[in-house]
């Protein structure tokens, strides 16, 4: 009964959202609103090379003739961009030197998080326990960047984009926007134009990255969005693990987080990218507040027999607007996308993925589950498409929905193209409740109802956590069952 | 947009276009240039139709007219036929069935593309299935190679009225067949079955969208499809369960073959649900015919032809069996051994 008693104190323990706290802390604010200027502020902000200003100004310049779009199943009020801080950022020395350097309050934020900045922390742990170098970005600045001496001694990259663009320009300038062009989508161009931070992870060729990397990103300023931008390259033969997660503090006022991901992957490279996305949701009752997280991820197998993993679990965020997606551009290259969404209160969530095979003999698997609660809706939105030259292709999905409650809402939309004689696709989906059978059958060995709930939907989503790195499976579980807190009965 | 309102105006941009979502893989705007002259009444003889002699009744309707003769039948069987014999001009068509509680009626409808040049044809039709009647609809498309045709059918169950539908079609230059239902629950039944035969440059997009509006209705769709040369297929369905239609059972399922490398299936199942305690699934598979299975066929003196020809009247044939009237079965079944190529004897 350990864990189920576990399961019971946690979410005892945080019936409400865990990470709303705010920290007052010395920012440093760019003017509100957007504008050129604005562009030319983060730009100069950041000491960046005069190609990188320009690309960020040609973006701009896309942005203001691009509708934003429509189509998603998300209702929300309209979005006043010129109302928003486009650069927050902590009040610091240039570039802390060490740890001690930075703010204690915002290391003390990392702390309540449960985020190891100190690599001794890391290592202080059991022997032999797993460790990940963690980039921790705080609304729109990277505060700090571990272990990046070991890395590098084996070759590896791991720094803030804003590192990146300063010291390894040629690698930046020949691989940003080559898999999100700048005019891609609507946010995807905001993003170029405004993005402040975010990582940047460079496996060179046949190296194994020695440890998982993690990107831990925090809003914490007011009215202010959070636009980063990660580029990950794994050369021929490489491989790495990335870890993602995202947290807020409880706002009345939506805050916007726009950001793109790049996945670059060469012959025979790997990456496996695993989310737990758990910005503030916006109040239960009243749907009031809440994170609007508009993101485009996007891998480019354009190796042979190179592979890509997605793994998300999304459970917070008030609108989730998302689709990583896969361009299996080389021969024999697969993508994967294993997904859990946890909708409730007045959540609302359009999230899933594209599989786009374009070259022979590549295969994709996606495995989606959906699960709703209050008022809350979740939709699938998925396209597989194969081109006619992708001959041999193979895909694979599956698309579960759960409901919980009289007023939610589970939607299915998948697309699939089927562009020539040889491939084989495969689709499935289903949408029901939680069965009464099943609750019944728990309680009546002894587990009360909110137990009978997580077990079961921690049963309906197995298929996914399985594929997330331990630690974070630990944590995804339970943040499954406090998500859905307070949604039976 | 729509086809309809392009005809009445004559302005080519009401046609739908690949910019609207539910058009995307039909599209009209592209292909359609200038809104042809209307279709010239037909008075010559249209000659008899597929399902002529297992119809009580007939309702011949040319070029858009409806030719005099006896009264439609209300129970029993109806032949339904809409003919074209246009020549690059366009024609407008509309019917309505109605099926008083407690009857039952078979419609047999065809679609007779007949002479030699193209046709835009538009038929709207609206079928209303009263309480605890029963109405099934075979509908058996053979349209000209140019033919540009959408039909599109509005049903309304009333409780406990049972609706089934089977397309059988071998498309067009681009070709729509669209059912909407409004499904009040209510132990009402729907049962809606397409099958597309394409080849050539043929195109044929079976849309459907069906609502629940209330609690205990059950819906079961199965299409099927094969696709050769640079044809292309289109399925788009929709199942809408609306707040409190709980107990509802819906199922769907598409399945398409692709025999070869220019030919295109496009398809998108959809499931919105905003009511808890329902089951609704969709399958969904595209691929080629099984090499082993074929395989195995030769081995035993079968040319691969005929192999081809034969596993995928099986795989159709699951379809064909779904349809209830006994003769329009055999009828159903001739017609995809016909078109595969195949003749039973």
């Amino acid at each position: 009964m350990a864990a189920v008693q576990e399961t019971v104190e946690a979410v005892a323990a945080l019936e409400k959202y865990e990470h709303g706290f705010t920290t007052d802390i010395d920012q440093e604010f760019a003017p509100k609103g957007l504008s050129e200027d604005i562009v030319r502020f983060i730009s100069a902000k950041k000491e960046e090379p005069q190609w990188m200003l320009d690309w960020r100004l040609d973006a701009y310049r896309r942005w203001l003739e691009l509708e934003e779009p429509d189509w998603a199943k998300v209702n929300y009020p309209k979005i006043d961009y010129q109302d928003s801080y486009y650069y927050a950022a902590p009040k610091t020395k240039e570039g802390p030197k060490s740890l001690d350097e930075v703010d204690p309050e915002i290391l003390a934020v990392y702390a309540k998080l449960g985020i190891p900045l100190r690599e001794q922390e890391v290592l202080a742990g059991v022997e032999g326990a797993p460790r990940y170098a963690v980039d921790a970005v705080f609304d729109s600045v990277s505060v700090v960047t571990t272990f990046k001496k070991e890395l590098a001694a084996v070759g590896v990259i791991f720094c803030s984009m804003s590192e990146a663009i300063r010291e390894h320009g040629d690698l930046v300038k020949q691989y940003l926007g080559s898999v999100v062009p700048t005019s891609d989508n609507y946010f995807a161009c905001l993003n170029s134009a405004v993005f402040s931070d975010g990582s940047f992870v460079y496996i060179p060729p046949g190296v194994r990255c020695p440890m998982e990397l993690s990107t831990y990103f925090r809003i914490n300023a007011k009215d202010s969005g959070q636009f980063e931008r990660t580029l990950i390259i794994a050369d021929k033969g490489a491989y790495c693990s990335y870890l993602e997660g995202c947290t807020a503090p409880m706002r009345d006022e939506n805050q916007l987080h726009a950001a793109v991901v790049e996945l670059v992957l060469l012959d025979d490279a790997e990456i496996k990218y695993s989310t737990v996305q758990n910005w503030y949701p916006g109040d239960p009752e009243t749907g009031k507040g809440g994170i609007f997280n508009f993101v485009t991820k996007r891998a480019d197998c354009r190796g042979d027999r190179s592979k890509v993993s997605w793994t998300q679990v999304e459970t917070g965020s008030a609108v989730t607007w998302k689709y990583p997606s896969c361009v299996l551009r080389g021969e024999g290259s697969s993508g994967e996308f294993y997904s859990i969404a946890v909708t409730n209160g007045h959540q609302q969530a359009d999230t899933g993925t594209k599989m786009i095979h374009l070259g022979a003999n590549t295969r994709s698997r996606i495995v989606a589950k959906g699960i709703s609660a209050g008022k809350s809706t979740s939709t699938y939105r998925g396209l597989v498409s194969a081109h006619p030259k992708a001959k041999g292709a193979r895909n694979f999905t599956q698309c579960d929905s759960l409901l919980i409650g009289k007023t939610c809402a589970a939607h299915t939309i998948p697309y699939i193209e089927a562009r020539n004689g040889q491939s084989v696709f495969e689709h499935e989906a289903t949408t029901t409740r939680l069965s009464d059978d099943q609750l019944f059958y728990c309680q009546q060995r002894g587990l009360n109802q909110e137990e009978a709930v997580a077990l079961l939907v921690n049963g309906f989503v197995k298929d996914v956590l399985q594929q997330l790195p331990m630690e974070f499976a630990v944590e995804a579980q339970k943040l499954v069952a406090i998500s859905l807190e307070g949604s039976v009965g | 947009m729509s086809l309809a309102l392009a005809l009445k105006t004559g302005d080519v941009s009401r046609l739908p276009s690949r910019r609207d979502e539910d058009w995307r893989w039909t599209d009209l705007r592209g292909l359609i240039r200038t809104i042809p002259t209307e279709s010239p009444a037909f008075l010559g003889d249209v000659g008899a139709g597929p399902f002529d002699a297992l119809a009580d009744g007939s309702v011949v309707i040319v070029n858009g007219w409806v030719r005099e003769g006896d009264p439609a039948p209300e129970t029993g069987v109806l032949a339904l036929r809409f003919v074209s014999r246009g020549d690059a001009t366009a024609h407008d068509a509309e019917f309505a069935v109605t099926v008083a509680p407690g009857q039952t009626l078979t419609v047999l409808e065809s679609y007779e593309g007949q002479g030699a040049g193209g046709y835009l044809a538009n038929i709207g039709l609206d079928f209303s299935v009263g309480e605890g009647a029963r109405l099934e609809r075979i509908v058996l498309v053979d349209d000209l190679a140019d033919a540009v045709t959408v039909s599109t059918a509005d049903v309304a169950l009333a409780p406990g009225a049972r609706f089934a539908q089977t397309i059988l079609t071998t498309g067009a230059r681009r070709q729509r067949l669209e059912t909407r239902v409004a499904h009040p629950g209510a132990h009402a039944e729907l049962r809606l079955d397409g099958i597309y035969l394409l080849d050539k440059q043929r195109h044929a997009d079976l849309t459907t969208q069906v609502t629940h509006g209330g609690v205990d209705g059950t819906t079961s769709q199965l299409t099927k499809g094969m696709v050769d040369d640079q044809a292309r297929g289109v399925f788009q369905g929709r199942i809408i369960v609306q707040p409190g239609a709980d107990q509802t059972d819906a199922r769907m399922g598409h399945h398409a073959l692709i025999m070869s490398d220019k030919a295109e299936v496009d398809a998108k199942p959809e499931l919105l649900i905003f009511a808890d305690d329902v089951s609704c699934a969709h399958g969904n598979t595209i691929g080629a015919l099984d090499e082993q299975a074929i395989f195995y066929a030769r081995q035993r003196g079968i040319p691969e032809l005929e192999a081809r020809a034969m596993l995928t009247e099986a795989f159709v044939g699951e379809v064909v069996e779904r349809i209830e009237h006994e003769p329009a079965r055999q009828l159903a079944r001739a017609w995809v051994a016909q078109h595969l190529g195949r003749s039973i004897l």
